[in-house]
């Protein structure tokens, strides 16, 4: 038995391969939505398959350890594209096959996704990590000043969103630091708000573990949440809402890159450029494992109000202006800033 | 060629094809973690070497030693908890039940031993969080205003490791306690001991194997869970598996992730050292 | 003192199966949280994951790894438990120590050895991986309950095969096998149980083709949801079906 069976393995583990084209994406949560997905597969006849990671350190252990063609695409934080690109990962984009002139124009973010004047990557969703809240549980006017979190009202009803990037740079913010500021000086004179933060509050979960937490009342508040946390939850509990606090807010923006050394370029492009298609947009606007704003404006025409609404899709010049981008920490800040959060997790 | 020789090779023979296996994908894996667990990182490359770093680190960097005492709180709390749970359990089954329920008696016990076990911890959660089945129920008969904090906590992780392991006690005790003849109990009374000198000095002492066997593995499969203090521990707190998960996952530190499994591997030997005595692994 | 073990046994029973009757009781909510209150009876959910397919082929390459694996393990075992209690072997006290060793080792610290193994090695991670670690930790186990069964009983009539003439396989595949059935029968279901169960070794050693654990983790990792309740309680009760027919089956004939 065991020899047939092995055989039957065999066959089946060849048989996907031969059987039509595919296309391996390395992504986040949001992009395992089959109504995102399913589209492309149809129209291009191809699978494609799909494996998330957390974090662009992880993502780049990853690629590390696989060979070149194993990837074909990634998503990647806007922010680290520099030093995906610099560790030699990200393959070059045709900048005119981009529909970049459609883009919100702060979200364009050709600093980042550009490096000496080739374009490695394309920003595909934005959103922002302030305060999320219950709105029946906690004065709403408190949630305008981020010192509200630590007075002591609200110990134990606070969620922290585990990333500590947003989180960590929303600290800085309440310190008056600039996130772009932040590096191994200025970053000790976040460790007393971290700790002070950490002791107000019930629970330090990922994108998942808040939203529960948040559904089901065991937080009232997350620290790092926003629309991504809130929109999937609108529908059930109206009474969740999110704002950027008076200290300002990060936005957060991924981009959607080629993977260097990729044996199939064109339908990775062809997929890279479905997903900033107006209709891809839409779709990874209400993906479900987190919402967020499309980069591309021109996916608005395919949103419901009610799904501009939840995003707050009007209000987006003000916001935009009223945040700050996610810290660049270079190599030493970066492994001390980790440190810092995993010390402040086993607190 | 004698016969004695033959049959040695024959021996080997059979023995080949496990030893092989255990060589190359045990064996070999691990002693690639031990090397591996001696490098160091260097920006996001690995860099092997011989640097005990990672070493000093698991055992004066706070935020990692902690780890690893949380993990040994945890791991004794609940052993200790399942087998003063089970032993009576597997008890009243053995002793109370009648013969031909007992198999049914002893099932039911472990049956949902069956669910899928990251549907396990997760339906604890249902049951602890603060809008879950306990607290509605305590609330809706009076005996609590508020709702209790239980889902991600200690007490959480510890209530859904407890009741995995009642279960994989009870099996193991009862199987112990099911081969103890009657007659030494009865000798002892008719020695007049009383019945709890009975049970403390001849009862308890004859099914100490099976405890310690089944404390054994609880402690070992415990102190390496990943996926029950990450589902209900709500991260207030690490426990060395998730540690190792965070340093490979988020951090792509594999050398320190390989050190920190060589430490838990560590503790594990230090157990296995100190109920040596009693086990029978292999008669499990 | 017997009505308080009763009373005992009652609590025990539900303590253990409180959370399964949680998980079973709201996979049938008419909501999309699966806490209380319960909201009126409804199947959609199980109409759900029974039409999706990343979840009915996580099912399928569960199965395959749990009964290949499995079957492995058993073999190998039994070979080797079959050679240490009938020839006498130098270091034999040592090789049984070896092959029960990976027992006694966490799954995660097999798992990231292998994982390491296999970057070095260049070796792509698939369900084959995942595989060869299942029969790692169903190996030991299987080689334990096959020796802890071999008595002299069966000795004597592996003997006297011999005498008559039969060959070695023979001998294995007429006289030790069969009368071993119900120790190797045991030790094969217990593997394919744990192999079909198993996260950790899974999640680290796949890749795009994902076990049902590994794909559950994923669902609850996409929120709270009454699907995550039915499947859940989907595979319970298939687990169990499983367990009553061998202990009707198999088990209670032999007894």
């Amino acid at each position: 038995m065991p020899r047939k069976s092995l055989t039957a393995l065999a066959l089946l583990l060849a048989t996907p391969a031969c059987a039509e084209d595919t296309l391996n994406a390395l992504v986040w949560c949001d992009h395992t939505d089959p109504t995102l997905i399913e589209p492309f597969e149809k129209a291009h006849n191809v699978k494609v398959n799909l494996k998330e990671f957390e974090g662009t350190a992880a993502g780049l252990a990853i690629l590390d350890q696989s060979q070149p063609g194993d990837w074909d695409v990634m998503v990647i934080d806007s922010v680290d594209v520099h030093r995906a690109v610099e560790a030699g990962k990200l393959a070059e984009l045709p900048a005119d096959k981009l529909p970049t002139a459609d883009f919100f124009p702060a979200l364009v973010m050709a600093t980042n996704n550009t490096v000496d004047g080739k374009t490695y990557a394309v920003t595909e969703k934005f959103g922002y990590n302030t305060i999320s809240y219950d709105k029946t549980k906690v004065d709403p006017k408190d949630m305008e000043d981020m010192a509200a979190l630590t007075s002591g009202k609200y110990d134990g009803k606070i969620g922290i969103y585990d990333y500590y990037l947003p989180v960590m740079g929303l600290l800085a913010l309440g310190q008056g630091i600039k996130t772009a500021d932040l590096n191994a000086d200025t970053l000790p004179k976040l460790q007393d708000s971290l700790t002070a933060l950490r002791k107000a509050s019930k629970q330090v979960s990922d994108v998942v573990s808040s939203q529960t937490a948040l559904a089901t009342g065991d937080v009232d508040i997350v620290v790092g949440g926003g629309e991504w946390l809130t929109a999937v939850l609108a529908k059930d509990n109206p009474n969740l809402d999110w704002t950027i606090p008076k200290q300002g807010g990060l936005r957060w923006s991924q981009s959607i890159a080629e993977v260097a050394g990729t044996k199939k370029a064109d339908l990775a492009l062809e997929f890279i450029q479905y997903i900033v298609s107006p209709e891809g947009q839409a779709a990874l606007a209400q993906s479900s494992c987190y919402w967020g704003m499309p980069a591309n404006q021109k996916a608005g025409d395919l949103l419901s109000p009610e799904a501009k609404a939840v995003l707050r899709w009007d209000q987006q010049p003000d916001y935009i202006a009223r945040s700050q981008l996610y810290p660049i920490p270079d190599a030493a800040t970066d492994a001390k800033m980790q440190d810092m959060w995993t010390a402040m997790l086993n607190q | 060629m004698s016969i004695a020789s033959a049959e040695r090779k024959l021996g080997w023979g059979l023995l080949a094809p496990a030893l092989l296996w255990t060589a190359a994908f045990f064996v070999v894996p691990f002693l690639a973690m031990l090397a591996l667990s001696f490098a160091h990182m260097e920006g996001r490359a690995i860099v092997s070497g011989f640097d005990p770093g990672n070493y000093i680190r698991a055992f004066t960097d706070w935020s990692q030693l902690k780890a690893l005492i949380n993990s040994v709180e945890i791991t004794v709390t609940v052993t200790v908890i399942s087998v003063v749970l089970a032993w009576p359990l597997a008890a009243i089954i053995a002793w109370q039940v009648p013969a031909r329920f007992q198999r049914l008696a002893l099932l039911m016990a472990v049956l949902p031993f069956w669910t899928s076990y990251v549907v396990r911890s997760y339906s604890w959660l249902l049951v602890l969080g603060k809008n879950g089945v306990i607290n509605k129920a305590l609330m809706g008969i009076g005996v609590i205003s508020e709702p209790l904090a239980l889902a991600s906590t200690r007490t959480a992780t510890v209530i859904g490791f407890v009741h995995f392991f009642v279960m994989l006690l009870t099996l193991t005790i009862y199987a112990n306690l099911i081969q103890l003849s009657p007659n030494y109990a009865r000798a002892a009374q008719d020695l007049g001991a009383s019945r709890w000198a009975t049970f403390v000095h001849v009862i308890l002492p004859l099914t100490l194997p099976g405890v310690i066997t089944g404390a054994f593995v609880t402690f070992v499969l415990c102190i390496g869970d990943y996926i029950t203090p990450q589902i209900l521990g709500g991260n207030t707190e690490l426990t060395l598996p998730q540690l190792i998960m965070l340093q490979m996952g988020r951090s792509g530190n594999f050398p320190m992730a390989s050190a920190l499994s060589v430490v838990l591997m560590g503790v594990v030997t230090v157990a296995y050292a100190a109920c040596s005595r009693w086990l029978r692994l292999d008669r499990l | 003192m017997k009505l308080l073990g009763w009373v005992y046994l009652a609590l025990g029973y539900a303590f253990v199966f409180l959370p399964v009757v949680v998980l079973v009781v709201f996979s049938f909510q008419d909501g999309r949280l699966p806490v209380p209150p319960f909201q009126g009876f409804s199947l959609q959910w199980y109409e759900k994951i029974l039409s999706d397919s990343g979840l009915m082929t996580a099912l399928w390459h569960s199965a395959l790894v749990a009964f290949i694996s499995s079957g492995l393990a058993l073999l190998m075992g039994f070979l080797a438990a079959h050679a240490l209690a009938r020839v006498r072997l130098p270091g034999s006290v040592l090789m049984r120590g070896l092959l029960i060793a990976p027992m006694t080792v966490s799954y995660l610290i097999i798992a990231l050895g292998l994982l390491t193994t296999f970057n070095q090695t260049g070796v792509k991670l698939s369900l084959i991986t995942a595989g060869i670690g299942h029969v790692v930790i169903n190996l030991p186990l299987c080689f334990a309950i096959a020796f802890a069964a071999m008595g002299d009983h069966q000795k004597n009539a592996e003997r006297a095969a011999r005498d008559l003439g039969a060959s070695e396989v023979q001998v294995l595949w007429h006289i030790s096998a069969p009368m071993l059935a119900p120790a190797l029968a045991a030790a094969f279901f217990l593997s394919v149980t744990f192999s079909w169960d198993e996260f950790i070794i899974a999640f680290l050693l796949t890749r795009f083709e994902v076990t049902l654990p590994v794909e559950i983790w994923s669902m609850l990792r996409s929120g709270l949801s009454p699907a995550t309740n039915a499947v859940g309680s989907l595979v319970f009760l298939v687990s169990i079906s499983m367990v009553f027919l061998l202990e009707i089956f198999l088990f209670r004939r032999v007894k």
